[in-house]
């Protein structure tokens, strides 16, 4: 049975501005996880700096709220460390594509069993309204002194080419359905992304919550099938995915773009090379013993023969 | 036959061309008959082609600590060798070198600096010598009794290689050989040391180690019969029956696989990524089948991903750390500052280079002192120490894991090139007395906890996964780990983070901190820290022999800094008498000495061509320093 959302609640004030798409965000994740029936203590939620990511604050579950950018290099510690963690990193476009883009997409060649909530709300909320890397050229947002010069990022086609083995999008304010996508995500193994395309009330007047209403609608009302059961499919489902991607404009789709279930994730990789990985991973080995190292002179010795000359 | 006490030689050759497995041979067969030996490996950025050398010393009666000139012997692989280093050798020396090469000239390597070819354009012309290998030869041989030991290596080799039908594009291969063979000749050392060498340098490939064994055995009787052993070592006086052979990177990963390391990030620097390769060799710890434990060597995307994910693995318990040089520090050090703020234990392994910017990549410095000890913004406590020596880093390995967890704060081992690429023999380590302390680490709790439990001075440790539900944050929080601004909380969390470095200053013993090296009545006093403790030790003796009286103080840890201790041996010099020896040209430890002691250390030796202080010129910037001289500028070494 599924855990009732409350226990997940803190007692910390939600500071963001009234009507913020990341509410539905977080209403959805408190869902997701009691219907996961995510145990608090095995659960970690690693966050960037930005509006969106003092979510951890929110859950209880351990939160671990870093630095701007840098929520999946720190995810990535503690997931390699101790596998047995359920890691979520939530950070804001700016975040997450803009200064900490090169992360995105190191974890992506590493297919980590790690969830990313990508908070999309084409701005820098926290430092008032800037242009985010994915909001497109030539707008211009309400904070904007002049017209956003650069070009968007494509969140779900970067993800595709980084090696994200889940990849999909959400809307905030659909929290049924962003539900079911983040217990899709969590369940994954292997990285998984979701985009969430998240209103700011305060400096995005462009990307609405109205604008969003009339142009979004369900992959799945379609005849689609992100899912690949065969690695012979890898290729057509990629390239579907792809061209979906670059479905913008007039209608917006949301729901999975891709999933490949069957990926070896970077934590079986090191369990192939240590072959007592899981059962014994980096957090749970025994390194001493009564405060001395389990490496005395003998094993040294024998560990490092091949840098021991022994005299004439 | 006059035997010598010690040897002194360089191996030079283009990079690439085998340099090293001269040296790792030259090294083994050396301490294979005992002798102690350390090695400085000077060489550029660069790939193939570039002049690269090793200058080694090998000494009957001691480890030696220092690299010095002259050299007795130069093993040169190609001409460019000779050119480079004519001019470091001893009356009386030898010069290994490649007959076939007699007429190459000055004028046209390429791969020199042309500051040097003009340098020496000069002194050749000054000379009357044409600029060929030959006039200068002859030019050493005649002036300073260089014996000219002219061997013509594509002939010996290829007359071996048609012995047992070795493709002649392999030949230049064993260009290294022919170079180890004459100088373990000129050197006297056994061939049974000889084998072993080779046996050691190649294992398992059971070919090469014959071809090897050919011809080094041909070059070596060759050499032999022809010279008469002109450098022989005396028989060593050393008496161990085993001894390692280790580079400083080497020895720091044994220190950090013993101390427990089970998470290692880094992103490839020179001079700190060799030891993450040696930890990934060995990330299985079995012994006869037996697994010990498992390190995961992560490669990440940069060094701020390094510095993040060993900070994340750290948050579950384990021990973790990065290893960087100066570039990639710069990198890490917003990541430092959150280790700081969240009181994690995380180390960071960091092997000076030259700097600034990319700087002098492969050479050596002391220039990052200050920066390891102030990088980042705000305030936050951090130990930070720096090792002597290879045996010395070792340990300090393991300590600094030690104090990390002890005092939940990063841990910064602040080393440089010098050790990390310097190969030497060192004692097998002694871990009888080794202590693995993890501080207040809680493995099994319930519910939600405060991380940051201010009614400690230093909190229990609740690691992620071990049932505690704990919060973490950059931002200024409160006990349990939210943000929180309040002026009180501010100060009190705060004040209590700051004070756990008072804290360690008051339990880790300052004689653990600073070193008192010498004579208790001396009257000169060496201060230094890192690799220049070697050359500092050898120079006290040195002047000693030369009736002066000097010590010399050893620094340790930089903080907490041992500021008692360290004034109490200041104090007892005249001020013009106490000398910094450091390569950096602020003087760094100075500074630090100044803030944390009052003491103003007037006179300084400094050098930072990014080669090491050489016992030889240290010995005499300290006598100009004692002739008046307020601070002496040292330049030895190409
Ligand atoms: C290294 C660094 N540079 C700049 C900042 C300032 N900063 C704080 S939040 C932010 C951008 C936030 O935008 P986004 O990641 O999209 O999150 P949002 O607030 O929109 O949820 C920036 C640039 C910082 N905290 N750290
Ligand atoms: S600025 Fe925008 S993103 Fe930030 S809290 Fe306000 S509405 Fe939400
Ligand atoms: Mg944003």
């Amino acid at each position: 049975m599924a855990r009732s959302p409350l226990e997940y609640r803190t007692d910390v004030w939600v500071d963001w501005c009234p009507g913020c798409g990341n509410f539905g965000i977080l209403a959805a994740m408190y869902k997701a996880l009691g219907e996961l029936r995510l145990p608090p203590d095995k659960t970690v939620i690693v966050s960037g700096i930005g509006c969106s990511s003092k979510t951890p604050h929110f859950i209880k579950v351990n939160g671990v709220h870093t630095l701007h950018g840098r929520a999946i290099p720190f995810a990535l510690g503690i997931k390699l460390a101790n596998p047995e963690l359920t890691v979520i990193v939530n950070g804001g476009d700016g975040d997450l594509l803009g200064i900490g883009v090169g992360h995105l997409v190191a974890l992506g060649r590493r297919n980590l069993d790690i969830t990313v909530l990508l908070h999309d709300n084409r701005v820098y909320g926290l430092t008032k309204g800037q242009a985010s890397p994915t909001l497109d050229r030539g707008l211009r947002p309400k904070a904007l002194p002049k017209p956003n010069i650069h070009d968007a990022v494509n969140p779900i086609a970067l993800a595709l080419a980084s090696g994200f083995t889940f990849v999909a999008r959400g809307y905030a304010l659909m929290a049924e359905h962003l539900k079911e996508l983040i217990k899709m995500a969590v369940r994954h193994r292997g990285a998984a992304i979701i985009d969430i395309l998240q209103p700011c009330v305060t400096y995005n007047n462009i990307h609405t919550a109205e604008y969003y209403q009339r142009r979004i609608y369900r992959l799945e009302e379609g005849v689609w099938d992100p899912v690949v059961r065969d690695p012979a499919e890898r290729r057509e489902k990629m390239l579907n995915a792809f061209s979906k991607a670059f479905e913008d404009g007039d209608k917006i789709p949301i729901g999975v773009f891709y999933q490949d279930p069957a990926r070896d994730t970077m934590v079986d990789r090191f369990a192939e090379r240590l072959p007592k990985y899981l059962e014994s991973p980096p957090a749970h080995q025994k390194i001493e013993d009564e405060g001395r190292p389990i490496i005395d002179g003998e094993i040294f010795r024998k560990i490092f023969s091949n840098y021991v000359v022994e005299t004439e | 036959m006059n035997m010598r006490k010690e040897v002194s030689l360089i191996v030079g050759g283009p990079q690439g061309a085998g340099l090293e497995t001269t040296a790792q041979l030259l090294t083994a067969s050396l301490a294979r008959m005992r002798y102690g030996v350390i090695s400085d490996r000077e060489y550029f950025s660069n790939i193939v082609g570039r002049h690269s050398y090793i200058h080694l010393r090998a000494s009957s009666e001691e480890i030696p600590r220092s690299l010095t000139y002259p050299i007795q012997i130069i093993g040169a692989m190609d001409h460019e060798t000779v050119f480079t280093h004519f001019g470091d050798i001893e009356a009386g020396g030898a010069i290994v070198y490649d007959l076939s090469t007699e007429d190459k000239s000055l004028d046209n390597i390429p791969s020199m600096e042309k500051d040097l070819t003009s340098r020496l354009r000069q002194l050749f012309s000054s000379l009357g010598l044409d600029g060929s290998i030959r006039g200068l030869i002859r030019h050493v041989s005649s002036e300073m009794k260089v014996l000219p030991v002219a061997l013509n290596y594509p002939e010996l080799i290829m007359r071996i290689a048609e012995k047992i039908s070795l493709p002649a594009a392999q030949a230049p291969r064993y260009v290294s050989a022919v170079v180890y063979g004459a100088i373990a000749a000129l050197l006297g050392l056994s061939f049974n040391g000889i084998d072993y060498a080779i046996k050691m340098r190649f294992r398992e490939r059971g070919d090469i180690v014959s071809i090897n064994r050919m011809i080094v055995g041909e070059v070596y009787q060759m050499v032999k019969d022809k010279y008469d052993l002109p450098f022989s070592l005396q028989p060593s006086g050393l008496d161990h029956s085993e001894i390692m052979v280790v580079s400083g990177n080497d020895s720091i990963a044994m220190g950090k696989i013993v101390a427990g390391l089970r998470f290692q990030s880094y992103y490839p620097i020179t001079p700190a990524a060799d030891e993450s390769f040696t930890l990934e060799a060995n990330e299985r710890i079995s012994v006869e089948g037996v697994d010990l434990g498992a390190i995961t060597v992560l490669q990440t995307e940069d060094e701020i991903a390094a510095m993040a994910s060993a900070i994340g693995a750290a948050l579950t318990g384990a021990r973790a750390a990065t290893c960087t040089s100066g570039p990639g520090f710069s990198l890490m050090v917003e990541g430092l500052g959150w280790a700081g703020m969240n009181e994690v234990p995380v180390v960071v392994t960091y092997y000076q280079r030259g700097g600034p910017s990319t700087g002098q990549p492969t050479r050596g410095s002391q220039s990052d002192l200050l920066f390891a000890l102030h990088a980042s913004h705000g305030e936050f406590p951090r130990i930070v120490i720096t090792s002597g020596d290879h045996l010395e880093a070792f340990y300090d390995s393991i300590e600094a894991f030690n104090l990390a967890e002890r005092y939940q704060m990063p841990v910064i081992h602040l080393l440089d090139k010098f050790l990390a690429n310097s190969i030497a023999t060192m004692p097998l380590p002694k871990l009888d007395h080794v202590r693995i302390e993890r501080g207040k680490l809680v493995k099994e709790a319930v519910g939600e906890r405060k991380r940051f439990d201010s009614s400690y001075p230093i909190p229990p440790r609740y690691l992620l996964g071990s049932g505690a539900i704990t919060y973490h944050a950059g931002d200024e929080h409160d006990e349990m780990g939210h943000i929180d601004e309040d002026p009180e909380n501010r100060e009190k969390i705060y004040r209590r983070r700051m004070e756990k470095l008072r804290l360690a200053d008051e339990e880790v013993p300052e004689e653990k901190r600073v070193f008192y090296y010498g004579d208790e009545a001396a009257e000169v006093l060496l201060v230094g820290w890192g690799f220049v403790k070697g050359v500092a030790l050898d120079a006290i003796e040195e002047l000693k022999r030369d009736g002066i009286r000097a010590a010399y103080m050893h620094l340790k840890f930089f903080s907490p800094f041992p500021s008692r201790f360290a004034k109490k041996m200041l104090e007892k010099f005249e001020a013009g008498k106490v000398i910094s020896v450091e390569h950096n040209y602020l003087a760094q430890a100075a500074v630090v000495v100044k803030i944390h002691t009052d003491v103003k250390i007037e006179r300084n030796i400094v050098k930072y061509t990014g080669r090491p202080i050489y016992l030889s010129e240290l010995v005499g910037a300290v006598k100009k320093i004692l002739g008046g001289e307020r601070r002496v500028v040292l330049t030895h070494g190409p």
